[in-house]
């Protein structure tokens, strides 16, 4: 737990608002179209890449842009014309880590585990061996039962749980990561 | 494709003559130039990256949210799926809502001496023991910085102060 939570303090967590520097590319023809419009391009541009970009590995899943900090000096391209500006904007994203707690709502109930959504992340893992408490109920509505306290896991509860492994995968820009219930405080909410 | 508000024709001839340009762009490109275009360099960027409560984070997106609902009549077509789930998320564990609880909940917690990831963790699952808080965030015990279980507890108290008051 020691070491998990120095890393934590190094890297930060979940909701982060970051300050990034990209290059946006505007194409020669909408250069003629001058002043204000040349900037609206560039954050049309901008806004767009951004939301194609979706997720990196470091920064987790790209929420919004909040501002615009600057538009430096356009660089033109000597083979196509189009001109290369250098921005400055600050965005939030999102990304979990290990030794995190987090809260997630229930999704899925399987007699294995359950997936829980935390945000942007559609896949949290819960399997039944990290929540040696509870036992699988079969039935109308499946649900995880804790003999002993009664509380219930069931698909649209709240769960607050410990991220035991986090994985990016690049080809469907997309986080998955597996949680347990082992310790204390944890369990529905 | 475009998942901004478009405010006028001018832009959108812009985009398709970009979109048309960008195809052209693709076949002539080099390596070098493509990298550089998707450059992200995240050592000095993380020096500056700042950690967001849920409740601030529901405060600025769902302003982002209204912003897009002034001006297009369909805003959920506007906005990408990350941000529409996230919003729903940030919306369920929000334990402070009203704006000023938000800021006086960063004021308060940014008094402590605590890390960024600590601050956030307590404000989003607002522990209500002290055992609770210390097993949420163990590293507030173990780092000798006067956290005795008196000032843990007296910060607690704070917090569900500005929740019952909100």
């Amino acid at each position: 737990m020691y070491a998990s939570c120095s890393m934590l303090k190094d890297f930060k967590k979940m909701f982060l608002k970051v300050q990034l520097n990209w290059n946006v590319v505007i194409p020669a023809e909408s250069l003629d179209i001058k002043g204000l419009m040349l900037q609206k391009a560039i954050l049309i541009r901008l806004l767009d890449d951004f939301s194609t970009k979706r997720a990196t590995k470091d920064l987790g899943y790209l929420l919004a842009v909040t501002t615009l900090d600057k538009i430096g000096e356009g660089k033109v391209r000597e083979h196509s014309g189009d001109v290369l500006f250098p921005v400055t904007f600050t965005c939030l994203s999102f990304k979990v880590f290990k030794g995190e707690i987090v809260e997630g709502v229930v999704h899925k109930i399987l007699k294995h585990g359950v997936f829980m959504r935390c945000g942007p992340i559609e896949n949290l893992y819960l399997s039944n061996q990290k929540m040696s408490d509870y036992e699988y109920q079969i039935g109308e509505s499946p649900c995880f039962l804790n003999m002993k306290t009664g509380s219930r896991i069931e698909k649209d509860v709240g769960l607050r749980c410990v991220v035991i492994g986090v994985k990016y995968m690049e080809a469907m820009k997309e986080i998955q990561a597996v949680v347990g219930l082992e310790g204390d405080y944890l369990g529905p909410v | 494709m475009s998942k901004i508000v478009i405010l006028g024709t001018e832009v959108q001839i812009i985009i398709a003559v970009y979109l048309i340009f960008r195809l052209k762009l693709s076949l002539s490109m080099s390596g070098e130039e493509e990298e550089n275009a998707a450059e992200l360099k995240i050592g000095d960027e993380f020096l500056k990256a700042k950690c967001l409560m849920n409740c601030e984070v529901s405060l600025i997106l769902e302003h982002k949210y209204e912003q897009l609902q002034q001006m297009s009549e369909d805003p959920l077509n506007q906005v990408s799926q990350v941000f529409e789930k996230s919003l729903q998320y940030v919306k369920r564990f929000s334990r402070y809502k009203n704006p000023d609880a938000v800021r006086q909940v960063r004021e308060l917690l940014s008094r402590q001496q605590l890390a960024e990831f600590e601050l956030c963790v307590l404000g989003n699952l607002c522990p209500e023991t002290v055992e609770e808080a210390i097993a949420m965030v163990p590293s507030i015990k173990s780092r000798g910085r006067g956290h005795d279980d008196e000032a843990i507890e007296k910060m607690l108290n704070d917090m569900s102060l500005i929740k019952k008051f909100e």
